[in-house]
């Protein structure tokens, strides 16, 4: 059997500011994951952070460890590798005051 | 025994525990187990040009399905009917939202055709109460368009959706609808417009369509349903809509209909969709589906 795999857009030109965070994905199936996050045009203000989330349910979130820096400039992209995530997989950010981001957050994931 | 080739096919599919629960045409056009993967189910994105900001609002909230155990926090993953996996789409947490999971073919005759599929959907249980009416809506749509050669060039849309509840009056009506909004063009190049099918307006009850469903007595335990759909691609009319024992009348059933577009010819795209009718995510969740076609 072929391993299953999926790119998933889990957020398309949304707007982040301080504190935001994509919906709730679940993905059991995948044993790992690389989360990309690409900048559709330049950032307002100073660049932030973003950093991966799990749950156990999908309603309470913690840090998986795992942060890397927001892109600034158009088109810039920044990601993080995961595995060993569970079921219950997102990704927050933090801006911080009087900036912004358009994103396109998609999920690649891999059985 | 004495089989006929129809006769032979039939004890075949009643002998495969995956297709025993269903009632195919004589060609299965598709067989859509969760357990396989995704099998071509994918989020509805709306039309765009140069710039991601000329989508409708409708569409730029719809986000990609999910395949689901049914993960509840109370006592585990749930399960889909015969399986781990099932299909779910999830709403985003703001009343009214909704959200899409579409599978797109083309038809190659124009006769009957059937689907069904098995789902149940409930709202996100973040509190310790029943939230029946949580849930707006769940339903599914065709998106068809005949042939470049047909006479009749057309656009046919059929709706059908279950609305569980509305503004917290628990519904449970099984509803239809026959106009979308206006078709309006997108960027400047003339080869893009965008409609609104799923706007909130312009729902009509199925007569007779009032229909309690098995819910179950907390937020997280589910029990699936079944529902067939028979449409008619030659004269684009539905002729069954039956969901668990029921049978519906679709004598006063009609469909969107708008004039053919430039590059949709033989579309058959089948659509699930959910809406929510609090600021809470509602998910509808889809194990297995079966389309079969009269040819």
């Amino acid at each position: 059997m072929i391993r299953e795999s999926q790119t998933a857009v889990i957020a398309r030109n949304e707007r982040w500011s301080g504190q935001a965070a994509t919906e709730p994905y679940e993905a059991g199936w995948a044993s790992e994951a690389v989360i990309f996050i690409r900048a559709l045009a330049d950032a307002q203000g100073a660049g932030g952070t973003a950093r991966v989330e799990i749950s156990p349910d999908g309603m309470r979130w913690v840090p998986e460890g795992a942060t890397f820096p927001l892109p600034v400039s158009k088109d810039e992209v920044t990601f993080a590798r995961v595995a060993h995530f569970g079921n219950w997989l997102r990704v927050s950010s933090e801006l911080p005051d009087g900036a912004a981001l358009t994103v396109l957050v998609t999920f690649h994931l891999k059985a | 025994m004495d089989l006929d080739r129809s006769g032979l096919v039939q004890a075949l599919r009643q002998a495969d525990p995956a297709l025993s629960r269903f009632d195919p045409l004589p060609r299965i056009i598709a067989f859509d187990d969760f357990d396989r993967g995704f099998c071509g189910w994918t989020q509805l994105v709306g039309n765009y040009e140069h710039s991601l900001d000329s989508m409708l609002p409708g569409y730029a909230q719809h986000s990609q399905a999910m395949l689901s155990t049914l993960s509840t926090w109370d006592f585990g993953s749930h399960g889909s009917f015969d399986g781990s996996y099932a299909l779910k789409v999830a709403s985003k947490p703001r009343v009214g939202a909704q959200n899409v999971a579409i599978k797109r073919l083309t038809f190659r005759k124009r006769g009957p055709i059937r689907l069904e599929f098995y789902f149940t959907f409930k709202p996100e249980a973040n509190e310790l109460r029943l939230l029946e009416t949580d849930v707006r809506s769940i339903g599914f749509l065709y998106d068809l368009q005949s042939g470049d050669s047909d006479a009749d060039g057309l656009r046919v849309m059929p709706h059908i959706r279950f609305l569980n509840a509305h503004d917290g009056q628990h519904m449970q009506t099984w509803q239809f609808k026959r106009r979308t909004t206006e078709v309006k063009p997108i960027g400047t190049e003339n080869k893009t417009v965008t409609h609104y099918h799923l706007a909130p307006q312009d729902w009509e009850d199925l007569p007779g369509g009032h229909q309690k469903l098995c819910y179950n007595e907390i937020p997280t335990k589910v029990n699936w349903h079944y529902v067939r759909f028979d449409y008619d691609l030659e004269t684009m009319r539905a002729t069954h809509f039956q969901c668990n024992d029921r049978v519906f009348d679709l004598a006063g059933f009609d469909s969107i209909k708008i004039p053919a577009m430039r590059n949709l010819w033989c579309m058959l795209n089948l659509a699930f969709f959910v809406e929510t009718d609090t600021d809470k995510r509602a998910f509808l969740y889809v194990d297995s589906v079966c389309l079969s076609g009269d040819f």
